[in-house]
């Protein structure tokens, strides 16, 4: 064969490989943001995942309408993936509030349900209290089920606003929180995220200083090394089983943010420690002599001089980090649980959102919520890589002329 | 009249490993004088000068046999290496400010021996750069970082940040090999002025240099001293026939 062919043919080959790549790349991205593109709006991100129940106990009060009907009649949102307007909104004076008929069907649960559209400012809404006697806060979107006892289902919107009006004094009103929404999810990706750093960062920092600046050069450095290249390679499921035997069980955390997160944390320590490590590795010897030769000692050599040099490379070590969380699954099953909620303390389990994703996409079958989470995911970390090259950027000591 | 004696050694030996880098070295250097390192590439200067503020002490293999005794005092025994750096200082071949405004790398120094008294410093910073004859240069842009400056005024950034020690002994190790003719004579010019304030030992591959501001000169060869005396009598009569023929440019 000639030259000529020989190399075309090669580039030929180089120039279909990356062609695949990038369209596999591109598909696979492509198709998750088709399939859940349609689920993903401002509701599915602050909602629960969970419906909640709740009896607000309130003092009737009759409140006229403070704007005109057909105001009233744009505030209603309910032509939604999941929810479509059959009705309303009718205003119901001595509840302050507007109601519509809406259905609602997903995947599982196909239902009417009338929900608050509008709730005036003088509201008794607005000074409702559960039944432990808890101040609690009633929005629009909130689903009424039944009112003093006297349930809704099967009736027409305008039945309804009747059985409301009939009604005075003290009122025992159902309501329902809708759910379908990953604000839980979203806030406890953040909290692994925070508690995990909190932890790792200052253990491997020192660790990796320890290594470059203290250690001399052998084979208990080298055998230190080795560990963290090794715990680097172990599938994270192993340490899922370590954190549930220990954290969970051991020390009897139980399935909980503080087990998920110290699990995490360990996952954490060689990535940070390898690149604080190289990160110091490159700071040149020339500044740390400059420093111990104008009588600092060796440890403000390395805080004042040494470690600001290395605060990109351990930015970056923060950004991998901050990737291994939010992708992290298979540990965080086992020792922070499936709860879609937002953790109370420490010691109350809740659901990353890949641990979501995974979850619904498994015991759920619904694989189109299962994307649009994976778009919520893939948002994050671009937005978390892009703050964390601003940050590194910006506190890099030898950008600054 | 016989100044001051500041640094003496004695028997001075050092190995790296097993490989000997100086040998039997005998040194007196007095107070308020340049003393010129000369040589060939390899011979020894830095690692002797290093030697004087304990910098090799950085080097793990290093092995020293023999007294370098500093006002009186063997430094090499156990004496506290921080306070001696504070009194030996010492500026680098390549200009090394830290990547820091030029006013920390200024105040760098005596902030880590504990000044914290802010308008102390403003004029420590002031009277430094001064000395250093940097002032007018960077007087506006004090807190810009010093990595913005040109290799010349780094270096006499760096020499100022020696000054504001306040040391007895500046060890300068090359400092002009790394800058144009112009900032060399700048800071020619500077160690003529800082002459009278400080004993300055300075490492030298500029025989001109060396000539031109220092009052004794030592030659080194292979980790030995061949010679060390009045810069003039080095330079134009000097004892030993290897150091005229280094001198002369016959070997080196
Ligand atoms: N860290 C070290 N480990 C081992 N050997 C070293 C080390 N530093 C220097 N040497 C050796 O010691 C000898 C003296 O080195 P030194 O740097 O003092 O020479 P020099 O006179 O300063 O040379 P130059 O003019 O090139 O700077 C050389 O042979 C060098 O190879
Ligand atoms: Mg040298």
């Amino acid at each position: 064969m000639s030259r000529k062919a020989s190399d075309f043919l090669v580039k030929g080959i180089i120039y279909l490989a990356t062609g695949i790549t990038l369209s596999v790349l591109l598909f696979i991205v492509g198709f998750i943001f088709v399939k859940g593109i349609g689920l993903v709006n401002w509701d599915f991100l602050t909602r629960d995942f969970n419906e909640k129940v709740v009896y607000a106990f309130m003092e009737s009060n009759d409140v006229p309408l403070g704007i005109d009907e057909e105001t009233l009649s744009k505030k209603n949102p309910y032509d939604k993936r999941y929810e479509t307007h059959l009705e309303g909104p009718i205003y119901i004076k001595n509840i302050g509030a507007a109601i519509a008929k809406v259905a609602y069907k997903n995947h599982s649960t196909e239902r009417e349900q009338f929900v608050i559209t509008y709730i005036e400012k003088d509201s008794p809404f607005h000074s409702v209290k559960d039944s432990t006697g808890k101040d609690i806060k009633i929005r629009t979107d909130y689903i009424v089920q039944s009112i003093n006892g006297n349930d809704f289902s099967g009736m027409t919107l305008a039945e309804v606003a009747e059985a409301i009006a009939a009604e005075s004094g003290e009122l025992k009103v159902k309501i329902v929180q809708p759910g379908g929404g990953i604000k839980s999810n979203i806030i406890t990706t953040l909290y692994m995220v925070l508690l995990s750093l909190l932890v790792a960062l200052p253990l491997g920092v020192f660790g990796a200083i320890y290594l470059t600046e203290y250690a001399k050069p052998g084979r208990l450095v080298n055998m230190i090394r080795f560990a963290a290249e090794c715990l680097a390679g172990i599938p994270s499921i192993i340490f899922g089983l370590f954190g549930m035997a220990f954290f969970v069980v051991a020390l009897n955390f139980q399935i909980s943010l503080i087990s998920g997160s110290l699990t995490v944390a360990i996952i954490l320590l060689p990535v940070i420690i390898r690149s604080t490590e190289e990160a110091l590795k490159t700071v040149p010897m020339a500044f740390r002599e400059g420093s111990l030769a104008l009588g600092a000692t060796k440890l403000q050599t390395i805080f004042k001089v040494v470690l600001p040099c290395a605060v990109p490379g351990i930015a970056t070590a923060v950004l991998l980090s901050i990737g291994r969380v939010v992708g992290e699954s298979a540990a965080l099953l086992l020792t922070a649980g499936t709860v879609a909620q937002i953790p109370g303390t420490l010691f109350s389990p809740g659901s990353t959102l890949t641990v979501q994703a995974y979850y619904v996409a498994k015991e759920e079958g619904n694989i189109e919520l299962a994307c649009a989470i994976g778009i919520v995911i893939i948002v994050i970390v671009i937005v978390l890589n892009i703050l964390s090259r601003i940050t590194s950027d910006k506190l890099d000591v030898f950008n600054k002329r | 009249m016989d100044a001051k004696i500041k640094f003496n050694t004695k028997n001075l030996d050092l190995f790296y490993g097993d490989f000997q880098a100086l040998k039997a070295i005998n040194m007196e250097i007095r107070e308020k004088e340049v003393t010129a390192f000369i040589g060939p590439s390899g011979c020894g200067k830095s690692t002797f000068l290093r030697c004087l503020n304990r910098m090799n002490d950085l080097i793990d293999s290093v092995k020293i046999n023999g007294e370098i005794i500093f006002d009186g005092q063997d430094i090499n025994g156990n004496i506290d290496v921080i306070n001696l750096r504070t009194r030996v200082g010492m500026v680098f071949q390549k200009p090394n400010p830290f990547p820091m405004s030029i006013y920390e790398n200024i105040a760098y120094g005596p902030k880590c021996q504990g000044q914290k008294d802010k308008t102390q410093l403003d004029t420590l910073v002031k009277e430094s750069l001064m000395k250093a004859a940097l002032w007018d240069e960077v007087k506006d842009r004090l807190n810009k970082s010093a990595l913005g400056l040109s290799g010349g005024q780094q270096q006499r950034l760096c020499i100022a940040r020696t000054i504001a020690m306040n040391p007895e002994v500046i060890l300068m190790d090359e400092p002009t090999s790394a800058l144009d003719p112009i900032a060399t004579a700048k800071i020619e010019d500077l160690m003529s002025s800082l002459k009278k304030d400080f004993t300055i030992i300075i490492v030298t591959h500029s025989m001109q240099q060396a000539g031109r501001i220092s009052d004794k000169t030592a030659f080194f060869l292979m980790g030995e001293v061949i010679e060390f005396n009045e810069t003039p009598i080095i330079f134009t009569n000097p004892n030993d026939k290897r150091t005229e023929d280094y001198i002369t440019g016959r070997f080196g």
